[in-house]
């Protein structure tokens, strides 16, 4: 009974406190948005990092040679220009080596009459196929003699297929790539977009000597993407071309490597890295801006309990225990915290879906920051609404209405 | 009440408000406690109210030793026994006349089961029938002296403890409020009326005096006074 009296105390206390009840509700709301927002943005970075990461398309029996010497991905290569053709052949010959595919990258346009499209264009050898696993569903590969007459053919993937030919055969097509018309041979096989919204299927493959005279009109590879007979084989065919790379290059004892190797191994490590990391600052975040959130409840509720002691002081001369005093104060609190909580979780998916929704940033929605920060608001306001409240109530009655 | 000390202790120094104070109100008295202000009346009351402890000395209330009881018991005292009318009036700002008067039903251990019709009652008996839906901020100073009154009396306590209840009300106000007092005392009531105005005071049957802590004067009126003008 004393119960059910005290609640409605309470829910009295709020109705009368409307200014502070509203602040005390935003300020759990927004502690609790926020947390969730900044916690489900760092998630869908993450996921996307790894997921682009995971679609580089490797083998455990392949790695890559990256032309330009540095740390893996990032840092921008010195001596770019130094991996040729010959590097490829020469490793090609290395016992432990299946295939190599060297390769020159270039986002431009593609264009057909008025459909155009951005997308990245790869000048390939006909072993990309064979190293990727990737097939062709309509019309043919690059071939052999594709590469040895530099012909201007292209095999498109399923994106700028759908995008420059709608819904008609592209086959026999002729799409333009800078002052040149390419015809179409073949489409790749669509993969479809993977879970972050990276588009494997954005991409345009045409002979690699085609690239280099007409393209990029450059000598040099971009990369050289390796595939060993076995999984087991890989690191000593990283040994191997190291050697044949440092000798055709002439690099001199001293001089530091210009490429560097992409590995499965060296990725997955990257990744557990990048992955950690990101779980670091993710957490750092949320503490930063939980704590926030804390103290302006904490103030709010500090003021609040202030101005009510006198009504404490009144309640006590009629009769109200201290027990009373407090689980007034408790429900107060329980109920602001509910009600923020509610709002803010509500504001937090909002938002987070919102920013997915309308590509401004990729979002992971996760239960985690929503239970922890609920609970630390809750525990906030318990310890900063009801201790203030008790303490009112410890004081004599005299004190308190004096106040 | 027997030699009540009081002191305050506030950053090293120790004041001694009341001294040795003994005292003793019997069940349907109507005193006046008057004196100076600092001299101690407030401090008198608000240990005859429990809303403070002696620092030494022993009260008695009802036959119970007020400073050996519970917060509970305590609570229970105020509730039951006791209805304070304060200068400041002391309402819950922004709650209805009504519902400032319930406030001793909220916490009281068997309360009617028609609370509001109770209030009504009380709040018609003060001549505040139309104003039950009012917030304080909405009622003059004496219709707000009128509903602590109301507050005072919903519970039934057989004492009234009333701190300078004209001291913020024009002579007109006071007038009604001492008239008020007047009938309940006749009602059985136990009433002690803190003042500074001997003219408020005169009104009751028994006024004692304090100056400094200590007790000036005790003098009873003549009871064939009172029933003189019955």
């Amino acid at each position: 009974m004393r119960i059910f009296k005290n609640f409605g105390q309470a829910l009295r206390g709020l109705r009368l406190n409307r200014g502070n009840t509203l602040l005390m509700t935003i300020g759990v709301m927004i502690g609790i948005a926020s947390l969730t927002v900044i916690v489900a943005i760092g998630f869908g970075i993450k996921v996307k990092v790894l997921d682009r990461i995971a679609n580089l398309g490797f083998g455990p029996e392949s790695f890559s040679v990256i032309a330009g010497g540095g740390k893996m991905f990032f840092s921008r290569s010195k001596n770019t220009t130094s991996m040729s053709l010959q590097d490829a052949e020469d490793l090609l010959a290395l016992p432990t080596v299946r295939l190599v595919v060297p390769r020159q990258r270039k986002r431009m346009q593609i264009i057909n009459k008025k459909e155009f499209t951005n997308t990245r264009v790869y000048g390939v050898t006909p072993d990309w196929q064979r190293a990727r696993g990737w097939h062709v569903v309509d019309g043919v590969f690059l071939s052999d003699s594709d590469m040895d007459r530099k012909r201007k053919v292209v095999v498109l993937g399923a994106t700028p297929v759908r995008k420059l030919f709608k819904n008609a055969d592209p086959i026999g097509k002729m799409v333009r790539l800078q002052n040149n018309f390419y015809e179409v041979i073949g489409s790749l096989q669509e993969k479809g977009l993977t879970e972050s919204g990276y588009d494997p299927d954005d991409r345009a493959l045409i002979p690699l000597t085609t690239s280099m005279a007409r393209l990029t009109r450059e000598r040099h590879l971009h990369s050289i993407k390796v595939v060993t007979l076995d999984a087991s084989q890989v690191p000593e065919t990283m040994e191997a071309v190291k050697h044949v790379l440092r000798r055709n290059h002439s690099l001199s004892i001293l001089s530091e490597d210009d490429f560097r190797f992409i590995t499965p191994e060296g990725i997955m490590e990257w990744v557990t890295e990048s992955a950690q990391a990101m779980n670091r600052m993710l957490i750092l975040i949320s503490t930063v801006s939980l704590l926030v959130g804390g103290v302006v409840i904490m103030n709010i509720l500090l003021v609040s309990i202030r101005e009510r002691v006198r009504e404490i002081g009144i309640r006590r001369c009629f009769g109200a225990r201290k027990s009373d005093i407090t689980l007034q104060f408790l429900f107060e609190s329980v109920l602001v915290s509910l009600l923020g909580g509610i709002l803010g979780i509500g504001l937090g998916l909002s938002i987070s879906f919102g920013l997915q929704r309308f590509d401004i940033l990729p979002t992971q929605v996760t239960w985690e920051p929503f239970a922890l920060s609920f609970v630390f608001c809750t525990l906030i306001g318990l310890v900063f609404g009801i201790h203030p409240a008790r303490k009112a109530a410890l004081m004599s009655p005299e004190e308190a209405i004096r106040s | 009440m027997n030699s009540i000390c009081k002191s305050y202790r506030n950053i090293g120094f120790e004041t001694q408000v009341l001294k040795n104070i003994t005292l003793h109100i019997n069940e349907g008295d109507y005193v006046s406690i008057i004196g100076p202000s600092g001299a101690g009346k407030s401090t008198l009351m608000a240990i005859a109210g429990c809303l403070s402890q002696p620092t030494s000395g022993e009260y008695i209330l009802d036959g119970e030793e007020v400073g050996k009881l519970s917060d509970r018991k305590l609570s229970r005292v105020r509730n039951e026994k006791i209805g304070f009318v304060f200068q400041a009036f002391h309402l819950l700002p922004g709650v209805t006349a009504l519902d400032n008067v319930i406030l001793p039903l909220v916490y009281s251990r068997n309360p009617p089961s028609d609370i509001k019709e109770r209030a009504r009652e009380v709040l018609a008996k003060v001549g505040l029938e139309h104003r039950l839906h009012h917030t304080p901020g909405q009622l003059s100073g004496g219709e707000q002296q009128r509903v602590t009154i109301a507050r005072s009396l919903i519970n039934n306590p057989p004492i009234i403890l009333a701190d300078e209840p004209t001291g913020n009300l024009d002579s007109k106000n006071g007038m009604e409020t001492m008239k008020t007092f007047d009938k309940l005392v006749k009602e059985g009531k136990t009433i002690v009326l803190i003042t500074h105005d001997s003219e408020v005071a005169e009104h009751a049957d028994r006024i004692i005096s304090i100056r400094d802590g200590e007790i000036a004067s005790d003098t009873k009126r003549q009871p064939s006074n009172l029933s003189g003008n019955l």
